[in-house]
């Protein structure tokens, strides 16, 4: 975090996040999973410096609405961090918009295993059967978020920002 | 219409609500180690007789606890029921179809109810004795050694911080810029799925505008005031350890020595 406005947008990034889960509460947290702030992710791909809000936003959203509160803490926020990384990795090669969101949605996709991983240890469900459900509600809210992205970056030039 | 709690604090004077924020937090991340200790109907009775003492030493009404777990309900069931047609194992007690019920099955999802529920029970307990701005500052305090592999931990608590201020005032935002599509004639709740997304926009625009203004506003303040950092930074709220949270911690130690000793 270099400059105060780095860090005062992303707390605002975060808060948004909180705010558009509130949203969809009670269809965000159990198996089949679908949080339509997941779709914030692609804010990575215009600029690698949205990083911390979107951690700060996916930690305080388990604390304050997932029953399953310690283990989303360190899965879900795990997760996001390595798909997020993986995903600023890969936007070092690719500079179409369009195709790095992509990218980010197949990364936070794939990732998901981990959250299957989490609820097949705690609640002994079936591993593949839970990555499917978990990495169905994803996908479909990143790719949904995807031309929402896009047309909220041109008119507030979410690149530019900081 | 948004009557949002941040967090579920319930603000009292109890043994569980003085404790040091810190000394919960790690309580129940051991809690939630050791409960896949409980293998048996003993150690699952351990567990959930800590939970009764637990909410007891908390003074807080029951009908908040079971708020807290009505909502996980559904999943408890859900898997509850996966669990019992999903393992395998022991004597068949009913089968109908291709379903079949074993006893160990049967076993074994009435634990892992168990234990969803103890879970639940903690987490809730931990969420309702401590406000958000304590566990943001115990994350602080704990995380503290993250700092020397150059992990910006006192900048993620204050953003924390920044963003826990900031959420009910972009809900009443979110809700006002509803208002205003609405008046101009956006429809949020019906129509086709293509039609839905592309209201979102309208809706997501005017929030990021707005939240984004807010953040240069609160920088430029910050700065003004004189904010630098972590360097020689002092708090508010200052975190004391004392003998209750050392009590605290020695009995989840205890709890997962008795574990160890009743699994067999």
């Amino acid at each position: 975090m270099k400059t105060v406005k780095m860090l005062a947008v992303n707390a605002l990034l975060a808060a948004i996040y909180i705010v558009l889960t509130f949203f969809l509460q009670p269809i965000s947290f159990s198996a089949v999973q679908f949080r339509i702030s997941e779709m914030l992710n692609h804010m990575i791909v215009f600029n690698k410096k949205y990083f911390w809000g979107i951690i700060c936003g996916v930690f305080l959203g388990n604390l304050f609405f997932s029953p399953m509160l310690p283990y989303d803490l360190i899965f879900g926020t795990g997760q996001s961090v390595l798909a997020l990384l993986t995903t600023m990795i890969v936007s070092k090669f690719i500079t179409n918009i369009w195709a790095r969101m992509l990218v980010n949605t197949g990364v936070f996709t794939l990732t998901m295993c981990f959250i299957a991983w989490e609820l097949a240890i705690v609640l002994k469900l079936p591993f593949l059967w839970t990555w499917l459900t978990v990495a169905i509600g994803e996908c479909v809210v990143m790719l949904i978020g995807m031309p929402i992205m896009y047309a909220i970056n041109r008119r507030a030039k979410l690149d530019k920002l900081i | 219409m948004f009557n949002l709690v941040i967090g579920q604090y319930v603000p009292a004077d109890s043994y569980i609500h003085r404790l040091d924020p810190r000394s919960k937090l790690i309580s129940v991340f051991l809690f939630v180690i050791i409960v896949f200790l409980a293998n048996n109907w003993v150690t699952n009775a351990l567990m959930v007789l800590f939970c009764f003492l637990g909410i007891a030493l908390s003074r807080l009404n029951v009908s908040f606890i079971y708020r807290g777990l009505r909502s996980v309900f559904i999943i408890v069931l859900i898997t509850f029921l996966l669990n019992l047609f999903l393992s395998s194992g022991g004597t068949v007690l009913f089968s109908w179809g291709f379903l079949r019920v074993t006893s160990a099955g049967l076993l074994q999802s009435i634990f892992i109810a168990i234990r969803i529920l103890v879970i639940i029970v903690v987490t809730t307990l931990l969420t309702l004795t401590t406000s958000p701005i304590e566990i943001t500052d115990g994350m602080e305090s704990l995380l503290n050694p993250l700092k020397k592999i150059k992990v910006p931990v006192h900048e993620f608590a204050l953003m924390m911080s920044i963003s826990l201020r900031f959420i009910p005032t972009l809900l009443e935002e979110t809700e006002k810029i509803i208002k205003a599509q609405s008046a101009r004639g956006s429809d949020f709740t019906s129509g086709s799925l293509k039609s839905r997304v592309k209201a979102i926009v309208p809706l997501l625009v005017p929030l990021f505008v707005g939240a984004f203004k807010r953040a240069e506003d609160l920088a430029m303040a910050m700065e003004a005031r004189g904010y630098h950092g972590d360097f020689g930074r002092t708090k508010l709220h200052q975190l004391k350890w004392d003998w209750r949270d050392t009590l605290l911690l020695a009995a989840v130690l205890l709890l997962a020595v008795l574990l160890i000793l009743a699994r067999y």
